[in-house]
């Protein structure tokens, strides 16, 4: 099996990591980026638009450029080896991700142009407190009136929720609380009256929200998919941001491990590099198969991800999750023990690559939860 | 006006390079290799005269092995039109390349050559200089800045002490220096448009040019490590060093 990117994946692949390399080259600049008022950097948000970045995974025939899930991961691994601030994952994956699957003919037309040239962002809004990691434990409701639908209810931890124009909400139509047929998305205008927003830091630098929708209207235009048959677009789009959300953690754990590695080799204790003794030698080399055992479940999970099959997909994809959430652990805590006391020290990056990593980890389901998933159908290969 | 871009297939200049064991050269084998910085510049500008209107067509040639090809597809990729590849394994000189350079813009015609000024590996800063001898022509080196009138160019140069401005007749050849510009990143529109964008090979021996090396490396070496340095107590300290021991002042 041919593993290697095609020379326009290549080029792709050069040009976002010139782009990141050049923007994010140090802590400082990161951190000035988190201090603008949507906690990321418009002027690169405008730079992804003008290299074609944000219209990546569209169809052409949408105004995008066509790109498939190994395009996606280039791109994400490139903004976790930066540890990049811009709500690409929210707005292109997730919220496009909605738009490409279950977005009507004008939903399409509507929207997908805007993203493209970086007027429009999107966030998801379907996490509840109750719901730990079930995607179909929705209590916020949409009740069908003669004006439309009534959405109430509570969305938590809304990924980039304060910068979102629009929101793709999961709600109720019809069925028990955690039943997977009655779920409905719709398409939600961040400016309709009745939705209330509060916004915090999340502990990697990013920012997350609260929504509060009480008795907010919305058309029926609004209506993303069939009403009543949201859940599969849920879980389906949610499990092509698991592959491109792996893709991050691999770059962010390839630019940790390099800096731990660099750091053995530069850091002197009884007048050698602490890199000379056998015992760290040892642990680098644990935190690179680390890596590279994650690198193969990305790959894998970026292949699967277009699976029409959708038990090997769900597989697929937990599979995937359960080793980037280990290696993300593993390589992460391995670098702050490496590092000693600056590994976990605010004013140096590494400590950053490791709090995202650790938030990677409890994204879109922890160890556990997705365990538990893998091992409800049998396992990866199911015993024959 | 058609435009020919010289573009170098070379070790990323992020690359921390190692030299061989025995000391033939540098080591070469899974090493990011990616376009010299100073052709990148030279394409850059190339694409600008474009955009402004005043170049038609922009041909980019390599001279390299097989991959000096995706060398020229990021060229593509940042707007040239079409690429021409001069296939060889050998090590190739600067005489050698202006040579092919010389007899590809015989048969391509145009108005200008614009290339770096130096490649990063071997840092000759030779082979325009050879190009425009070879082909009698004017040359324009370490371009700061480039403006193109009716049949003819002026670039200012850098130089010590300051900024030079000479005006070339065309055809010229231009080598462009680090503050020229600063170059693009290719765009995804222009990475899918790179792909159909036709890229024809030739090779020295078609071109009837003899590139067997006439210089010998005798050995490579690593530079030095930095020495340690030393604190002063005061600045008076300092500037009696700086006078002193540095001769500086």
């Amino acid at each position: 099996m041919n593993f290697d990117l095609t020379p326009e994946q290549m080029l792709l692949k050069d040009s976002i990591d010139r782009l990141i390399a050049s923007r994010y080259s140090s802590l400082e600049k990161r951190e000035a980026y988190r201090k603008e008022p949507l906690g990321f950097s418009e002027a690169i948000w405008a730079q992804f638009a003008e290299l074609g970045l944000l219209g990546l995974p569209f169809s052409e025939e949408d105004g995008g450029f066509g790109g498939g899930p190994v395009e996606t991961m280039v791109v994400m691994e490139a903004l976790g080896r930066g540890l990049s601030l811009e709500p690409y994952l929210t707005t292109v994956v997730l919220g496009g991700g909605f738009l490409r699957h279950a977005g009507s003919a004008e939903q399409k037309a509507a929207y997908i142009p805007e993203i493209v040239v970086g007027n429009l962002k999107l966030a998801l809004a379907q996490t509840e407190r109750q719901a730990r990691y079930d995607l179909a434990d929705i209590a916020t409701t949409a009740e069908k009136t003669d004006r439309g639908y009534v959405i109430d209810g509570q969305k938590s931890l809304v990924l980039a929720g304060d910068s979102a124009d629009l929101f793709v909400v999961s709600a109720r139509t019809s069925g028990e609380q955690r039943s997977q047929y009655g779920v409905t998305l719709f398409l939600v205008d961040a400016n309709t009256p009745g939705i209330s927003r509060r916004t915090y830091s999340t502990q990697d630098g990013g920012r997350a929200t609260e929504i509060e929708f009480s008795g907010t209207i919305v058309s029926t235009d609004a209506i993303l998919g069939p009403v009543d048959g949201g859940y599969p677009f849920l879980e389906h789009v949610i499990g092509e941001t698991i592959a491109a959300l792996s893709a991050e953690a691999v770059g962010a754990m390839e630019s940790l491990h390099q800096l731990t590695v660099e750091y053995l080799k530069t850091r002197k204790q009884f007048g050698v590099s602490i890199g000379s003794f056998q015992t760290l030698q040892h642990r680098a080399v644990d935190m690179l198969m680390a890596l590279e055992q994650a690198r193969s479940m990305e790959m894998y999970a970026a292949m699967m991800v277009g699976s029409d099959n959708a038990d090997e997909r769900r597989s697929a994809i937990s599979a995937a999750k359960v080793q980037i959430n280990r290696s993300a652990r593993f390589v992460g805590q391995e670098a702050v023990q490496l590092h000693g006391g600056i590994g976990m020290t605010m004013e140096y990056i590494g400590a950053h690559y490791f709090k995202r990593l650790t938030m990677i980890e409890s994204l879109f389901g922890d160890t556990a939860h997705h365990l538990h998933q893998v091992a409800r159908v049998g396992g990866l290969v199911a015993a024959a | 006006m058609k435009l020919l871009v010289c573009v170098k297939r070379v070790v990323d200049f992020n690359v921390k390079i190692r030299v061989k064991p025995d000391g033939s050269g540098v080591e070469l084998a899974n090493i990011k290799m990616s376009m010299n910085p100073f052709d990148e510049i030279a394409v850059e500008e190339a694409v600008r005269l474009k955009e402004q209107g005043k170049v038609t067509e922009i041909v980019a040639v390599s001279i390299g092995p097989q991959q000096a090809g995706e060398t020229i597809r990021t060229a593509l990729a940042m707007g040239a039109d079409r690429g021409i590849l001069v296939k060889t394994d050998a090590t190739v000189e600067p005489l050698a390349v202006a040579k092919i350079l010389a007899k590809v813009v015989e048969q391509e015609k145009p108005d200008l050559v614009i290339m770096g000024k130096q490649a990063i590996d071997d840092d000759a800063n030779q082979t325009g200089q050879m190009l425009a001898a070879l082909l009698g022509w004017p040359q324009g080196t370490f371009a700061f800045k480039v403006a193109v009138g009716e049949g003819s160019i002026d670039v200012t140069r850098e130089v010590d002490g300051g900024l030079q401005t000479v005006g070339l007749k065309l055809p010229a050849i231009v080598t462009t220096d680090l503050r020229l510009n600063e170059p693009r990143y290719a765009s995804l529109p222009n990475i899918m448009k790179a792909k159909k964008k036709p890229l024809d090979e030739t090779s020295p021996e078609t071109l009837g040019i003899d590139v067997s090396p006439r210089l010998k490396v005798i050995k490579t070496v690593e530079p030095g490590g930095r020495k340690a340095g030393v604190k002063v107590g005061s600045v008076a300290e300092l500037v009696q060093k700086l006078k002193v021991e540095a001769g500086v002042l």
